[in-house]
């Protein structure tokens, strides 16, 4: 199991580094089109270049700042909307607890990406909603597995000692059921990041991508699709980033559980 | 058993009411407008206003609301804004399509999620079948269609590209045109099922009774599919029916990249022309599908294993 975290580890680290170097990395100006098109793999252009002539490389490069920028923001969304939700709703019970479950069932029987379809095209695709649609998606998930580890730590003796020492609900949860759930919630964040990325890559796959020109790995795919006999790289490379970086953020959360 | 059933079938009513209702008023109200979504966001009021008297977006949402299930409840979904043909028929003739697909990448992710992690305990064995199992969860299915077409068509040209061949076109042509797709859709499931049956076959696979039927001389083998099998595929079959709805999602992709023409395609080609009624109306199909499909499940649970009563 230990191998399989550290190859998790290692990815996510590779991809935040080339994301911060970005500019650095990068042979071209990811948006700059030139009248090469669709140029095959060379010496100057790696992966070779796309429909309006721009070079492949630096465009998936570039594009692992978005697939970054989309999968933690809407992972950490999902986490402030659904940790609270099962926090409260595990260790409240009753009413509540009952209320919470039954959404949180409904919510996931619904087809998540067939919902952010939805909402994206009312809404209008940008990274900013791309973020907002997908952590309101995704969120059900983390309340889910919240509210068990909730359910389970609140049969814990020192949570009946908080009780009788006259703590509140709130210091209670914050002070001793939080920091045991933590480590199961910070590996749900990390799975959810990979299912984020598979989403928004989806969507831009379907055409609800961020706007051109900016770098996004699944709209890349969908203009290579169209010539994967010409040039497969366009389609095949950031396919591979979009596979690994998933891999990567699977392995790490898989392994924290 | 017939009684638990209709009732279950009324008990979903309520659900299918909201989750229409909550639909329609995101698309209508809550989220935008139709008549914004379909002219954009600087059209003229007057063309607005004109789009919305046409079509009664000027009347109450609920109004409007109840107008469209009543219509929707005699079959009757309107008619697509874009290619001005009923939407209930272009559904209808979409359906089987996406069916099929549905059934045959369940079929084989069951078949081969509990067929392969059955298998007796060889290493390399197994940590090929786990390694199919994580790339089968993380790969995301377009990446693996395309990945499929280059490979299959593009470079080894065995398998036709893209595109759908119904059945009276000849029983091989159908079939060839449905390996990758159903490859593409049910990768992830086979992942997922075989998570899910493993655990609970380790689980089984250390009760007394397996150690009986050892003990007494079965094969590995027949302990393993006669013993061990059975009392292990359960969890895999609540698991195949809440995975109904994520089915959609992936449907909607795989036909996308293999140009089928099933309800997915019809719904991103209604997405990409902002074509609300068929929108509306398939949101609908996938809900009441999803419904349906969870309690199949619950049925066929009930037959796996007799000592469970429907309630």
């Amino acid at each position: 199991m230990g191998s399989r975290a550290g190859i998790g580890a290692l990815v996510v680290l590779v991809a935040c580094a080339v994301a911060l170097l970005a500019p650095v990395l990068a042979p071209y100006d990811p948006t700059r089109s030139s009248v090469f098109f669709l140029q095959g793999p060379s010496y100057a252009h790696l992966f070779g270049t796309d429909e309006l002539g721009r070079d492949i490389l630096s465009r998936v490069i570039h594009g692992t700042r978005t697939s970054l920028a989309i999968g933690v923001g809407a992972s950490l969304l999902a986490v402030v909307i659904g940790a609270p939700i099962g926090l409260a709703a595990g260790y409240l019970g009753g009413r509540l607890d009952i209320a919470v479950v039954q959404l949180i069932d409904l919510f996931i029987a619904l087809p998540g990406l067939v919902l952010a379809l939805i909402i994206t095209v009312m809404v209008g695709p940008s990274l900013h909603n791309l973020v907002l649609v997908l952590g309101f998606v995704m969120w059900p998930v983390v309340a889910r597995i919240v509210r068990g580890q909730t359910l389970a730590v609140r049969e814990h003796a020192y949570i009946e000692a908080a009780v009788a020492a006259g703590g509140s609900a709130l210091w209670i949860i914050r002070r001793h059921v939080w920091p045991n759930i933590f480590r199961i919630v910070a590996a749900q964040f990390a799975i959810t990041v990979s299912f984020a990325i598979i989403t928004s890559a989806s969507l831009s796959f379907l055409g609800l991508g961020i706007p051109p020109p900016v770098p996004d790995w699944g709209s890349m795919v969908r203009s290579g699709f169209d010539v994967l006999a010409i040039n497969p790289a366009l389609s095949l490379a950031p396919g591979a980033a979009i596979a690994t970086l998933v891999l990567g953020f699977y392995l790490l959360g898989n392994s924290g559980k | 058993m017939l009684t638990v059933i209709v009732r279950r079938f009324l008990l979903a009513i309520p659900t299918l009411l909201a989750l229409t209702a909550l639909l329609f008023f995101s698309v209508t109200t809550i989220l935008g407008s139709p008549a914004t979504m379909m002219l954009g966001e600087d059209a003229s009021p007057k063309a607005i206003a004109e789009l919305n008297a046409r079509y009664g977006f000027d009347r109450p949402a609920h109004v409007q609301y109840f107008d469209w299930l009543g219509r929707a409840l005699t079959g009757d979904f309107g008619r697509s804004y874009t290619s001005q043909d009923p939407v209930g028929a272009a559904i209808a003739g979409a359906l089987p399509v996406t069916l099929e697909l549905s059934a045959w990448a369940i079929l084989l992710a069951v078949t081969a999620a509990v067929g392969l992690n059955s298998l007796p305990n060889r290493p390399a064995l197994r940590r090929f079948v786990v390694l199919g199992n994580l790339v089968g969860i993380t790969m995301p299915n377009f990446i693996l269609g395309i990945g499929l077409i280059f490979l299959f068509s593009v470079q080894l040209g065995w398998l036709p590209t893209t595109g759908w061949v119904p059945w009276s076109d000849g029983v091989l042509a159908h079939l060839r045109h449905m390996i990758m797709p159903v490859l593409t859709l049910s990768a992830y499931y086979f992942g997922a099922f075989s998570l899910v049956y493993r655990a609970e076959f380790s689980d089984v696979y250390h009760r007394l009774y397996i150690r009986t039927a050892r003990a007494k001389g079965l094969s590995p083998a027949k302990v393993a599919y006669k013993h061990a099998l059975p009392n292990a595929i359960l969890p895999v079959i609540t698991f195949a029916g809440l995975s109904m709805g994520h089915l959609t999602g992936g449907a909607v992709v795989t036909e996308t990249v293999f140009s089928m023409p099933g309800v997915g395609r019809l719904f991103v080609a209604a997405i990409a022309g902002r074509d609300f009624p068929i929108m509306l109306a398939v949101g609908m199909v996938v809900v009441v599908g999803v419904v349906v499909m969870n309690l199949i499940a619950d049925i066929l649970y009930t037959i796996v294993n007799p000592q469970i009563r429907l309630e």
